[in-house]
This record gives structure tokens, C-alpha cells and sequence, in this order.
């Protein structure tokens, strides 16, 4: 099927981008009613059931990019809170230190909490009612390439079973061919991925770093927190050898979103990031704030937070990549959404004007680029271009290269700071004390009350995540023997640790030296794309499952 | 034949699908249309009453395709007896209904002629002599009017449901059938049938069972499923599991109680070898009583057991297995 435009990934940046090439696309047919465009072409593709069902943040939203797109969105959006009150506290095992002021990077004020679910739903109204098709319950599977250029989309087939073959359902996917494709997947995109590996657009970049957030949303009694109230913690239950940090953000009807980022830069292989959360809530600061509540949802999600020198090149020849994809996002200050919003926008309108050039040449597309660079996109980014990678060694290191870097624009000690691959930094059990050392209670899986902390398959089942039992397995290792004769001895499978959705497995086996082998339960995946960025052998590729399969995040 | 509409019936065991008069309403939709008459093919082996049925409707003819190796139905032989007919007879269209035969040997009969065939149409358009076909896209969220290129005959086939059967309209007098025994040449037919079978019975209905014994992570290897099975024979009961059973496939997943299988509340749950994640237990929790036997006290599943044992599923089973068997015998 032809297209113009293809966006693959319904989130806030596909969703912007369908809502700002609308209304360029409506200015232009107002002006120019001789030579009208149409929207007719322009598809966005979501694998989710629903729009806003795979979509997961804390979340705020800092208005910025959302005051260019529609300045009266205050009025219409679904905002939970404005927020009123925010707090950066350093947490010990059983102690909390209040900081002081709350550094400037995590003023808050004038920032909104919303639950991104229930924002994307509404844009995606927005979009519909704008003429543009969504296509929900389909997922871009594969690039379509002719020599340097994509030409288009592939969709997933419909109606394979467990081994391969076609089921009496069976539908096989289309091919988009489109003058332009999209790529808005949000973090660690299996088709940006392709197209990165593909062109090699990773060259003298940074690799991405990645944190997994792991997030429970808890209805607490009224009065205990109110709307508009923000907490953030550094510290415990992570020792100096993580990064990381909680968000507490507080909604209405006694709502209250909390949730941990753990970065995916750990050396343990065996710290578990939905234990770290079970642990965070048993501190006595949090644990009396949640007496008496009730966990009603879960949800995690991997976030890339290596900032500028990780992004690729963002436009191509027949492509552009935004928001999480891409790596907008602003780890000092927390937030992305804004960033994504409006690379969206930016992608819009270089869009637009292919569109009304009839010119979707490479010339044209890499103006993007161009546009992404004088936006205040990186005017943003760039003072934080190395804050992250301070903390490649640790903590404390971290603390003072921040502090070096505030003082002299961003630049710190080095015009550009290094960083390594998350997953190279685990260390083999050899290396680590057996029983877990200052990690001892974050390893391996959480117990759970029932009632404060959960095990993870409990947790799990609150991501309302739900997939066609009988289909392949959509996350392909792609070599079960090193699952199960080498990293059983080497790093101890530290999958089934880093997956927040009892995923992977290991089973008791006959046939293996280790008598473990690799089990996948692959129907509990929240798409979070974790085991793709932290498997410490590369071998576990995260696919996109038949349309439709996933996680619902209604509230979220 | 120029410009005529042949409609292929579909039959099995001598009996007309009725799906066939949809397909059949379809056509004659067609043909008022464009005043090409209507034709209908039956293929068999003794199906003149097929053919006779059809025969009441309006149609202008009806073909019977006859020959011995006609039954029972393999593509091979459906081709062999159409291709050669289509071949002489050059109708304008071909049209079928969308079954699960037609799937068999459609695309083969079309690729044999070198022709196209639109398969799944949902209706069609005929705009300014130009037939169309409506297929729908993106699992219906969009249709596609397909256009026929090349040379006649075209191939198409209609969805279930696209027409309604009932709306066949009779035929003034019944039109003639005319007879037209096929000769299929030794060897042209290389399947051969086995007696139809239904994949599995129909879901196991769960719901309606009075005693489970569910089986979970606990039994170990598949093997010992056999032990359970034994004693839900015992109690007169029926046999689930949990969700790892039936994805190792050692039961039918039509046997998995919980989330993404069955809710069951029968007035009596065995549970061996479960440990009662949520996932299972919001499947069952509503069983009027619940035992459950696990070697970890520490189950979950023991929270919502109305009578707990903590030991091994392998040591309590068997003898359990010859006290209600004793028991019922008493």
C-alpha cells in the first residue's frame, strides 16, 4: 500500500508530529485552495490495542512544547495536578536528609503531573479528529530498504502460531511504502535499532545508557499526599555503585504515582530493578506514606538517559527519529516528554515541507536535523550534554563532576565526557561477594507482604498485560546455549533479574551441564525493552509480538 | 460462454454447504446488475440432488461434475475437474464461497489457469462497467476495491457473511441440470483423505464441572499428568492446570484456569502443586472449597485454601487416589 507519510509509535512524539503536520497541512489548504494537500497518506501504526496503552512515565509534563502546539491545552487536556510542592530528599537505610533548597534542575513549579496514558488518549482524539489514521494493534516488524534509503514499513503478520506456521487467522503484514518514515517508538526502538545497525549510525557517538522505571500507582487515603506534591529521593535502597533515584508524584482523587529508576549500569547482575523498588517502599519514610494505600497498577519502562553525545543522526534519506528513539531526553531535570513533543513538531514540519515541495529528498529531510539543533531542544540539552556520564564511575564522582559541570556551562572537566555501554559493566559473580555484599537486599527476586511490597508476578499481573498465548516468541535469543552452559556460571542469568516481568526463566533441565535451561514467558512482556539493552552478551533481540499484545497502562 | 457468472457450490458427503447460497445471492446481485447470466457448477461424486437444489433457484444452468474420484474431496481432483471445465466453458467470472475447501484448492485452480483470484471480498461495486471487489485491510479498519486485470475468467470468493443465504431468490421453474462426468486420468490425484476429524473436541467447558483437580509447576514432568488424571477419574471430576503446564503443552490449553485461561467455581478444587500466583488464583478463588496441596508452606496458594496440605504431591496422591476409590466402592 502507498503512503506519504508513515509514523511508526503512537506515543506523545508520533502523536505531535500527526497533530502539527495536520495543522500545517490545514494552513497550507486554507491558503493555497488551488493546490491542496492531503492528509489522506499520512498513517500513524501502534502496536498498542488502544492509543496510550503501552505508555508509561512518572509523569510531568514541563508545558513548553504542548504551549506551541495547542497554547490553550490547559484548558483542554487531561492535567491531574499543577504542581505545588516539591522535595529532594538523600535516603539511608533508615533515615532521610532533606535537601536544603531543591537544586534548580528539579524546580518543578509551573510543570504539570499528568498520567501520560490518559494525555496520549486524548491526543490521539485530537489526531483522529484532525483526519489522520491511526492504525492501533499494529506494529512496524521491519524496515523496507532499497540501497540507502527506507522506503517504508513493513506491519506484523496476524495468525502465527508457536512454531512458525499460519494458524486459519493468518493475515500477513503490509508493506507501507511511504516517502517518509517516522520512527517514534519510544525507548530502544526495534526498528530504530535496525536502521542504527543498518547505517551505522552510532559512529562517534556515545553508546546509549538506559535506566529501567519500574512504577506502581497507589490510591493512598485522602489527605496523605496531596495533588500537586512532588518527591524526589537519591540514595537508598542503591548503594554508591548504582545510579538511580524514586519519583513520588502526587495526583488527584488520592492517586499517587511512585516509581524507581535504576540505571542499567549496574555491576551486580544480580540487582533485581522491581526489587528495588519493593525495597525503597519498606524504607520508613515511604512505607508510612503508603500505610493504610493500595497498589492498583504497575507498569515499567526503560528510559535512555546518555543525553546528547548518544543521540544518532536524527533525519535521513527517508527517515527521521524522534523523542525517546532518539534520546531527547534530559536526565538532569527527569523529564523527555517535552523534548519528544517537540522533535515531533520539528519532524512536522520539515514534513510539511517536502509535502508542499513534493521534495522528500535527502536534502530536504535532513533539514530536521537542522531544525532540532537551533531549537531550544538543544539549547536544553546541551549545558546537560555530559551530566550523565559523570556518573560512569559511580556516586560520589557523579556528585562532583555535576557540580564542576553547573559551574562551567556543562562543559566539566572534558569538552566531552566518555561513557560505556550500560551492560559491559556488569561483573561476573566471580568478582562479587556471594551474599550480595552492600547490595545484599536488592538481589535476586522480592518476596512481597501482599500488602506494602509485591512479588513480581503480582505485580506483574497489575500491568494488565495481556498477548495471544499461541504465536513465536517475540523476544529471540539468539543463542540458548550461552544462556544455559555460560551465563548460568558467569553472571548467573541475570535476566530473570533485570526483567520487571518474570519474562525469562530458568527451569530445571536434564539435557544441560548446568541442569538449568532458559524458559520464556514471553505473554508477560510489558514491552520495556530492558533484556534487549541489558543482556551482557547481546544475544536477546526484542521483536515487536502480534498487534495488539502488551501491557494496559489505563491510568498510568 | 461469454460473459456468464459460474458459481461453485460447495458440497460435502452429498449434503450443499448452505454458506454456497450466499455466494449464490451474491452472484445473482451481479448478474441483475450487469445482465450476465448465471450459472452454477456442482463437483462430486453422486451430487445430483446438489445439483437439484441449486436448480430451484435462478439460475439459467446447472453443471454437474461427476466422476468417482470426485470422493472423497481432495484439491488434486477438485482442479483436475474444474480446470478442464473451466477451460472449455470460458465463463466470465468464477465465483465461491470463502471456506475452508475453497481455500484448499482455489489458489491452485487459479494459478493452473494463470489467472488471478480475489480471495475474501466482502461485496463488490460494478461502476461504469468495471466489477470490483471490496476486501477489507488492516483487520477491517480499512477496504480496498480490487479491480480485475488481465483475461477472464476472474476468480473470487466471498466471506461468510458478505451475503445473505436467505435472500436467494427461486427461480420461476427449476433450470435444467446438465451432467458432465469428468474424466480424471490416473495419477493426476496424489492426496489421500484421511476420515475428517474435528481438531479436538469442543473447548472443554470448565465451567460446568463440579470437581477440578488442577495440576501445576509441582507435578514436575509431564508424565506424572497421568496421576492426576487418575484421581479426577476417582472423583468423577475433570483435569486443568496452571498457565506452565499448558504452555510446556502437557494439557491442552483449554484446560488452563486463571487469567488468561478459564474462571472456574467449582464446588470443589484440587490444587496440586500450585503455588497460587494472582494469575491463577483470580481463575479459581471463587470454588466453593479449595484444597491444596504443596510442599512450600509458604504458598501463596494456601492463603485461599479451605484445607491446606504441606507435603509431597507424589507421597499423598496415590494412596488418595485408593481411598475414594474405596470409598466410592463402599
Amino acid at each position: 500500500m502507498e503512503a506519504d507519510v508513515v509514523i511508526v509509535g503512537g506515543g506523545p512524539a508520533g502523536m505531535a508530529c500527526a497533530l502539527r503536520l495536520s495543522q500545517l497541512i490545514d494552513e497550507h489548504n486554507a491558503k493555497r485552495p488551488d493546490s491542496p494537500l492531503s492528509k489522506d497518506g499520512i498513517y500513524v501504526l501502534e502496536k498498542a490495542r488502544e492509543a496510550g496503552a503501552h505508555c508509561l512515565s512518572g509523569a510531568l509534563l514541563d508545558p513548553r512544547s504542548m504551549l506551541e502546539l495547542l497554547p490553550d491545552f490547559e484548558n483542554e487536556a487531561p492535567l491531574e495536578a499543577a504542581v505545588v510542592k516539591e522535595a529532594v530528599y538523600y535516603l539511608t537505610r533508615t533515615g532521610k536528609f532533606k535537601l536544603p533548597i531543591t537544586p534548580p534542575p528539579l524546580r518543578d513549579h509551573g510543570n504539570y503531573v499528568i498520567s501520560i496514558n490518559r494525555f496520549v488518549k486524548w491526543l490521539a482524539s485530537k489526531v483522529e479528529a484532525a483526519g489522520i489514521t491511526i492504525f492501533t494493534g499494529f506494529a512496524g516488524s521491519e524496515l523496507l530498504f532499497e540501497k540507502g534509503r527506507v522506503l517504508g514499513v513493513r506491519t506484523d503478520d496476524k495468525g502465527v502460531d508457536k512454531n512458525g506456521e499460519q494458524k486459519s487467522n493468518f493475515e500477513p503484514g503490509y508493506d507501507l511504502q511511504a516517502k517518509v518514515v517516522i520512527l517514534a517508538e519510544g525507548s530502544r526502538g526495534s526498528l530504530t535499532k535496525q536502521l542504527i545497525g543498518r547505517f551505522q549510525l552510532d559512529h562517534e557517538r556515545n553508546p546509549q545508557t538506559y535506566g529501567i522505571g519500574v512504577k506502581e500507582l497507589w490510591e493512598l487515603p485522602p489527605g496523605r499526599f496531596a495533588a500537586g506534591e512532588v518527591i524526589y529521593t537519591m540514595g537508598y535502597p542503591l548503594s554508591f555503585h548504582e545510579y538511580g533515584g524514586a519519583w513520588i508524584y502526587g495526583s488527584k482523587e488520592n492517586l499517587v504515582s511512585l516509581g524507581f529508576v535504576t540505571g542499567l549500569d549496574y555491576p551486580d547482575p544480580r540487582i533485581d530493578p522491581q526489587h528495588v523498588l519493593q525495597e525503597f517502599k519498606k524504607h520508613p519514610f515511604i512505607a508510612k506514606l503508603l500505610e493504610g494505600g493500595k497498589m492498583i497498577r504497575y507498569g515499567a519502562k526503560s528510559l535512555p538517559y546518555g543525553g546528547w553525545w548518544c543521540i544518532p543522526p536524527v533525519a535521513g534519506d527517508g527517515w527521521m527519529i524522534l523523542g525517546d528513539s532518539a534520546g531527547f531526553l534530559n536526565s538532569q531535570r527527569l523529564k523527555g516528554i517535552h523534548l519528544a513533543i517537540k522533535s515531533g513538531m520539528l519532524a512536522a514540519e520539515t514534513t510539511y515541507e517536502a509535502m508542499a515541495k513534493d521534495d522528500f529528498s535527502l536534502d530536504i529531510l535532513e533539514k530536521f536535523q537542522e531544525r532540532v539543533e537551533k531549537s531550544w531542544i538543544k539549547e536544553e540539552l546541551w549545558p546537560v550534554r555530559n551530566f550523565h556520564q559523570g556518573f560512569d564511575k559511580g556516586f560520589l564522582s557523579g556528585m562532583l563532576h555535576a557540580g564542576i559541570q553547573q559551574a562551567t556551562g556543562g562543559r566539566g572537566l572534558h569538552e566531552r565526557y566518555g561513557n560505556h555501554a550500560g551492560h559491559l559493566r556488569m561483573k561476573q559473580l566471580s568478582q562479587l561477594p556471594a551474599d550480595g555484599g552492600a547490595e545484599a537486599h536488592i538481589i535476586n527476586a522480592a518476596k512481597g507482604d501482599g500488602k506494602l511490597t509485591f512479588d513480581k508476578l503480582t505485580d506483574v499481573y497489575y500491568s494488565g498485560t495481556k498477548h495471544e498465548e499461541d504465536q513465536p516468541a517475540h523476544l529471540v535469543i539468539h543463542d540458548t546455549n550461552i544462556c544455559n552452559e555460560r551465563c548460568v556460571r558467569e553472571f548467573g542469568n541475570p535476566c530473570k533479574n533485570f526483567c520487571p516481568a518474570n519474562v525469562y526463566e530458568m527451569v530445571e533441565a536434564a539435557d544441560t551441564s548446568s541442569g538449568l535451561q532458559i524458559h520464556l514467558n514471553a505473554s508477560n512482556c510489558v514491552h520495556c525493552k530492558t533484556c534487549d539493552i541489558m543482556d551482557p552478551y547481546e544475544i536477546i533481540t526484542w521483536v515487536p509480538p502480534e498487534g495488539g499484545g502488551g501491557p494496559n497502562y489505563e491510568g498510568m | 460462454m461469454a460473459d456468464t457468472i459460474l458459481v461453485v457450490v460447495e458440497q460435502r458427503e452429498g449434503k450443499l454447504n448452505r454458506v454456497s447460497w450466499e455466494t449464490l445471492t451474491g452472484a445473482q446481485a451481479i448478474a441483475a446488475e450487469t445482465g450476465w447470466p448465471l450459472e452454477a457448477a456442482v463437483v462430486g461424486s453422486g451430487v445430483g440432488d446438489v445439483a437439484n437444489e441449486v436448480a430451484a433457484k435462478r439460475v439459467a444452468k446447472v453443471y454437474n461434475l461427476e466422476s468417482p474420484k470426485l470422493e472423497p474431496y481432495t484439491p488434486d481432483g477438485f482442479v483436475a475437474a474444474l480446470k478442464g471445465f473451466i477451460e472449455q466453458k470460458q465463463p466470465k467470472l468464477v465465483l465461491m464461497p470463502h471456506t475452508y475447501q475453497v481455500r484448499d484448492f482455489a489458489p491452485k485452480l487459479a494459478t493452473a489457469l494463470n489467472r488471478a483470484l480475489i480471495s475474501d471480498a466482502i461485496g463488490y461495486k460494478y461502476e461504469g462497467g468495471k466489477l470490483l471487489f471490496t476486501r477489507q485491510m488492516f483487520q477491517g479498519k480499512f477496504v480496498a476495491d480490487v479491480s480485475l486485470t488481465g483475461d477472464s475468467p476472474y476468480f473470487a470468493t466471498f466471506q461468510s457473511g458478505a451475503y445473505r443465504g436467505d435472500k436467494v431468490e427461486d427461480g420461476s421453474a427449476p433450470a435444467s441440470v446438465e451432467t458432465v462426468n469428468v474424466a480424471i486420468a490416473d495419477g493426476v490425484i496424489r492426496n489421500k483423505p484421511e476420515a475428517p476429524f474435528k481438531e479436538a473436541k469442543q473447548a472443554v467447558d470448565l465451567t460446568q464441572a463440579e470437581i477440578i483437580v488442577s495440576v501445576g509447576r509441582g507435578i514436575k514432568e509431564q508424565k506424572n499428568i497421568e496421576l492426576a488424571q487418575q484421581l479426577a477419574a476417582a472423583l468423577g471430576g475433570e483435569i486443568a492446570a496452571s498457565r506452565p503446564i499448558c504452555d510446556s503443552g502437557w494439557l491442552p490449553m483449554d484446560r488452563q484456569v486463571g487469567s488468561s485461561g478459564q474462571t472456574v467455581a467449582p464446588k470443589l478444587y484440587l490444587a496440586l502443586g500450585i503455588s497460587g500466583a494472582i494469575q491463577h488464583v483470580v481463575g479459581m478463588k471463587g470454588s466453593r472449597s479449595i484444597i491444596a496441596i504443596n510442599k512450600d508452606s509458604e504458598a501463596p496458594i494456601f492463603e485461599i485454601a479451605d484445607i491446606a496440605v504441606v507435603g509431597n504431591l507424589f507421597d499423598i496422591v496415590p494412596p488418595l487416589i485408593e481411598e475414594v476409590k474405596r470409598a466410592k466402592g463402599a
